[in-house]
């Protein structure tokens, strides 16, 4: 075996403890440069998975961890969110004594979702999973003297084991069935016991993975968290749940779900279309008539996890590729934007040292004046995520609505248009929030002075910023490789 | 070696548009330097790709895909690279003039950004390889001399020019648009119905698989394609009846005046017929059952308009208008050119047009700069208060009389000594005769010769108006710095001599299609012997225009004040222009677009739907819903916990119902 392929994860592990006991024994002065080396390690990381090929494949550990197209486009998307998080938290957490331990385990959430997208195996997938979730359970409250912070972690911990729960519940049900943990093998066992494969314990047990899955994705109506936790969590933090850890839950549904679909052949198209659509609606509906951009952003997340979710609809080759590429421009777009959002609450608290609401719509009025750069860059980030040319949400969306349409056309089934045509309507409707923050910032007068914008927050907002429309403008390599991860999963 | 770089001809003028825009201001002459050296850069390299493919007759080609079989590409054939090499070098020796010209302006950086970002897409239209990266550069270029023109916006006039400009080619792109699509959907259907396929590597919006996909395409389609790209040019190239627009243009500097909208963006108009030619050369040439035929339409178009704006030409007391018109009037002859010319003699039409376009180019921005240089000098535009610049202004008055008998199209037949003007122009108004021959049609001959001896009277009076008799009004003229002199004699060499180049010219552009397609084309029949009346005809209708001109406003052996009064309504109907403006703007532009129908579309839109349909029912019910279910999210973690199980139970419910199941 050769272990190579699995370089990443190994150096990160290790890089992660390596911060730990540097932190230690470091004096808290100089723990700012921990965000430097983590940094460095993400960086490496990400040159070596581009560098040694992104269409290796090769199975590890008893064919429990694969590496296939599939794993390292997810791997990509994790690593590139964990950056710019981490670039950006080298100035939010600036000066903070705790810093070594918030590095190393946003080191270790990376790692968790890692192992998730390389999973190719029920107990290493729940494993993953499990060191992700602790890790950011912790993040997610890391602010211990703020109230709305540790409301936010706890909320998280408890749904989020309610959900571990239910998943593993789940796998339990499935290894009862098939015998096997493996998931190649569960598939194999479909195919062959196809009375087996429709029974209705089968159905239950797939309804359980998928509200395992669905926390993560938040999806309607295991989204209940995400809201309060997006809102309280520091916004960096914010930023890797939203733009991280939500793509989590879609390789995992790729690998299972999709591939026990197409073996057990029941037709789910029409319960995973009311789900994408209640999801999208929801979540733009709500997003309308909140006045806390986090909120907002939270809810829109929600309607960018009902697009995505439109993958599962059609199965097709076409529309997983939609939704890898959607998956993608969503962490680039979700991750930007709630960067900017920390950098405007940055800007609010060095007004006004105990400001709360930092992120409160009035905040951001006259932006374009007072930090053009985030302001434009956060222009960019709506417009993107509603889904205008030229951008990755452009892209993303135009592939998946696209296939849908080919699949309706190929199954002659009007549902699956109007399907199509109600997600259409979600972005238009989308707009409507999305344009009110930028009258906001650019319409409306500044409420303060021009401030001078962090170098590292710039950097990590800059490099979304060039990510979001550098897909936009030359899609094809990124659809191609979308394409060669969607044909994994052989459908 | 520097077709590897092909790229960067159009990269290294973006590159310096970034640069310029965010650091032009800290930079000497607002950045000037940075586009001067970029478009060098690019014309470095297209004459050294230049230098590469002519002698083994080979082109570029380099193509990217770009998204759903659309591609990205570069293609250099002899049609574009002698297009590249002119418009690189032109714009070159415009923004070293520019340095000069806009030395007082405040506002240089965002001229050279706007001017190297116009270089970089008129480019990028040049060397496309497909018709859509070809379209989306020709829409760039079109925003950037909607900027340019508007250049100096707190001038009404100019901003009232840009609106003008921007609408008016609008409606040509959106019928070069429609014809893309119109294209797209015949590619389609030949591809699914009648066998065609796109070679691998190639891709559905190439010009090559253009080509090669004609002889399936329905001829009436391919009729409506080609006049849908006709329609396009029109617009671009201010051809009747879209040609309201360039006069107006002027307004913008003088420099933006030479390099937009006389020797470049203009002429694309002329080169997208140009670069689509097999296509308008495959359309019937018969009119049945209500289709016309293209190639008739493109010399009549193009023919009346060479006439009709050397009319309005003759009145004009604006420098810069006059040499306005004059632009519309040659480039009516490039049409004509491919019109009568194509039909005669297919292909090499195009040779023949690009011929006249590149000495009109070379000539043309040198009148403009002249221009420039004597509105530099004595600080306005009329010519009625010019007069007696030429003991002041040598080196422009030369320069510019030599562009002016270059436009002219004066020299010596038979010997074939003149210049640029001479060769260029007089093979169009040979061969529209020929056409007359073929066709029993001598209308567009009409058109052409009519349009020559306007021409050359114009010219000479501006000349003699400008240069000659006494100071018409108390000015300090003076020559202009040697930045903008030496890029006039410059210029001024190619529209003396660059006429020597034409039988070279025409060989090379005559291979153009076969290297493309790989076919040879069908040997044309040799030339006509024409009669020596018809060879001197242009000359001698050129030498006449100048007499006339000499007679009148040096010699002053006429009085005009009889004619040019506003009791005679022919001038009246010329120097308004043949009431295009009136009709233009005020009937069509405002009150039948504006008034009829943007008021009552708005009223529509306003009152019914933003009011009854949108604010009524569609909004008032999603922020009540927004409202509604906003209160389910509580704040309590026990609900959600309970929300998450009851949906659970929902879906497991739900398929339950569905599948029964054991």
């Amino acid at each position: 075996m050769n272990y190579n392929l699995l370089a990443p994860e190994i150096l990160l592990t290790l890089l992660a403890l390596v911060v730990i006991i540097l932190g230690l024994l470091m004096k808290e002065t100089s723990k700012n440069m921990l965000g430097y080396v983590s940094a460095a390690g993400l960086l490496a990381s990400i040159v070596y998975i581009l560098g040694n090929g992104m269409n290796e494949a090769a199975s590890f550990f008893y064919n429990s961890l694969t590496v296939d197209p599939l794993s390292q486009v997810f791997k990509l998307i994790f690593l590139i969110v964990s950056l710019i998080v981490v670039i950006a938290s080298i100035e939010y957490f600036r000066d903070n004594r705790n810093q070594d331990e918030y590095y190393a385990l946003l080191l270790l959430a990376t790692v968790g979702m890692m192992v998730v997208a390389s999973a190719n195996d029920l107990v290493a997938l729940f494993v993953g999973f499990e060191l992700a979730s602790m890790s950011t359970y912790v993040l997610a409250g890391f602010e211990k003297k703020n109230p709305s912070s540790l409301e936010a972690a706890l909320k998280y911990f408890i749904i989020g084991s309610l959900s571990s729960a239910l998943m593993l519940f789940g796998m339990s049900l499935v290894y009862g069935i098939t015998g096997s943990t493996n998931i190649p093998a569960i598939i194999e066992f479909f195919k062959s016991n196809p009375m087996v494969a429709t029974s209705s314990l089968d159905i239950v047990a797939m309804i359980f993975l998928v509200a395992g899955f669905g926390f993560k994705m938040a999806l309607v109506p295991f989204h209940m968290w995400a809201p309060d936790t997006y809102e309280g969590s520091p916004s960096v933090v914010s930023s890797l749940l939203a733009a991280g850890s939500k793509k989590m839950g879609f390789v995992a549904a790729f690998r299972v779900l999709v591939l026990a679909l197409v073996a057990i052949r029941i037709d789910l198209q029409m319960t995973f279309a009311i789900l994408a659509i209640i999801t999208m609606t929801y979540g733009n509906v709500v997003a309308i008539s909140q006045r806390s951009i986090k909120r907002m952003l939270a809810y829109s997340s929600i309607a960018q996890a009902g697009y995505i979710s439109l993958a599962f609809v059609v199965t097709t080759q076409m529309s997983i590729a939609g939704g890898i590429l959607l998956a993608l421009g969503h962490a680039l777009m979700k991750g930007g934007a709630f960067l900017a959002v920390a950098l405007v609450g940055y800007m609010v608290l060095s007004d006004n040292k105990n400001a709360k609401n930092t992120d409160d719509l009035g905040n951001f009025a006259g932006l374009g004046k007072r930090a053009p750069i985030t302001a434009f860059s956060l222009f960019v980030f709506f417009l993107a995520l509603a889904g205008i040319p030229p951008s990755a949400g452009f892209v993303g969306k135009f592939v998946l609505f696209y296939s849908i349409t080919v699949a309706a056309i190929n199954q002659a089934s009007s549902w699956l248009l109007i399907v199509v045509i109600i997600a259409i309507l979600n972005s238009a409707l989308s707009i409507y929030y999305y344009a009110r923050v930028i009258k906001y910032m650019y319409v409306l007068p500044p409420n303060g002075e021009k401030i001078k914008e962090p170098v590292p927050y710039v950097v990590a907002i800059l490099l979304a910023v060039i990510g979001t429309i550098g897909i936009g403008l030359y899609p094809e390599p990124f659809i191609q490789m979308a394409i060669n991860a969607a044909k994994v999963l052989g459908v | 070696m520097f077709s590897d770089y092909a790229a960067f001809i159009v990269l290294l003028p973006v590159i310096a548009f970034v640069l310029t825009l965010f650091l032009g201001k800290k930079l000497y002459s607002g950045g000037a330097l940075l586009p001067i050296a970029a478009i060098a850069g690019s014309f470095i390299i297209s004459f050294g790709i230049f230098l590469e493919i002519y002698p083994k007759d080979g082109i570029v080609q380099q193509s990217w895909p770009w998204f759903a079989g659309m591609n990205i590409g570069i293609l250099i054939d002899p049609l574009a690279v002698v297009m590249l090499m002119m418009v690189s070098f032109v714009s070159l020796l415009i923004h070293i003039y520019a340095v000069g010209y806009m030395a007082h302006d405040p506002a240089k950086p965002r001229y050279f950004a706007e001017t190297s970002l116009f270089t970089a897409a008129m480019l990028s239209v040049v060397l496309s390889d497909n018709i859509l990266q070809f379209f989306i550069s020709w829409e760039l270029v079109g925003l950037c001399s909607f900027l340019l023109i508007g250049f100096w916006y707190h001038k009404p006039s100019a901003a009232a020019a840009a609106k003008k400009a921007f609408l008016v080619t609008r409606v040509g792109d959106v019928l070069f648009l429609a014809g893309i699509v119109l294209l797209y959907v015949n590619m389609s259907e030949i591809i699914a119905g009648r066998g065609f396929t796109v070679p691998a590597g190639n891709f559905i919006l190439q010009f090559k698989t253009m080509f090669a996909a004609i002889p399936l395409i329905n001829p009436t389609q391919l009729t409506y394609i080609t006049l849908l790209f006709f329609g396009g040019a029109i617009g671009k190239s201010g051809q009747f009846p879209l040609h309201g627009w360039l006069p107006d243009a002027m307004e913008g500097p003088t420099t933006v005046s030479a390099l937009i909208h006389a020797a470049t963006m203009v002429t694309a108009g002329v080169y997208l017929v140009a670069r689509t030619f097999p296509m308008f050369a495959a359309t019937p040439s018969t009119i049945s059952a209500g289709v016309p035929d293209s190639l008739l339409i493109v010399a009549y178009v193009g023919g009346f308009t060479a006439l009709f704006a050397a009319t309005m030409g003759l009145v004009m007391n604006d420098i810069k208008r006059v040499l306005a018109y004059s632009t519309v009037s040659q480039l009516g002859y490039m049409m004509l050119a491919l019109g009568t010319a194509g039909a005669v003699v297919g292909a090499q039409a195009v040779g023949i047009s690009m011929f006249h376009l590149i000495s009109h180019a070379f000539f043309k921005a040198l009148l403009f700069l002249c221009a420039g240089s004597v509105i530099h000098a004595v600080g306005t535009n009329d010519i009625r208060e010019m007069g007696g610049l030429f003991s002041k202004m040598k080196i422009t008055g030369t320069t510019m009389l030599i562009a002016a008998l270059a436009l002219a199209g004066i020299g010596i037949p038979f010997i074939n000594i003149g210049t640029a003007g001479f060769f260029s122009k007089d093979m169009i108004i040979e061969k529209a005769f020929e056409y007359g021959q073929l066709k029993g049609d001598f209308i567009p001959y009409a058109f052409a010769i009519i349009a020559a001896l306007l021409t050359s009277i114009y010219i000479f009076r501006l000349w003699f108006m400008t240069f000659t008799g006494t100071p018409r009004s108390e000015r300090h003229s003076h020559e202009s710095p040697g930045v903008m002199t030496r890029p006039l004699m410059i210029l001024a060499l190619f529209a003396l001599f660059f006429g020597f180049a034409h039988l070279g010219f025409y060989d090379y552009l005559n291979k153009n299609f076969e290297l493309l397609t790989g076919e040879k084309a069908a040997p044309e029949s040799g030339g006509v012997q024409m009669s020596p009346i018809v060879v001197l005809l242009p000359v001698l209708v050129g030498v006449l225009g100048f007499l006339i001109s000499y007679a009148i406003y040096h010699k002053k052996m006429l009085d005009m004040s009889k004619l040019v009064s506003s009791q005679n309504p022919l001038y009246k109907l010329l120097l308004n222009r043949y009431y295009e403006p009136k009709i233009g703007a005020d009937i069509i532009g405002v009150k039948l677009t504006h008034d009829v129908v943007a008021q009552s579309g708005e009223f529509v839109d306003r009152k019914i739907i933003d009011r009854l349909v949108i604010d009524n029912i569609i909004s008032n019910t999603l922020f009540k819903l927004g409202e509604f279910i906003r209160k389910l999210q509580t704040g309590v973690v026990q609900n959600y916990a309970s929300i998450t199980l009851l949906g659970l139970g929902l879906l497991i419910l739900l398929l339950r119902i569905k599948f029964g199941g054991t």
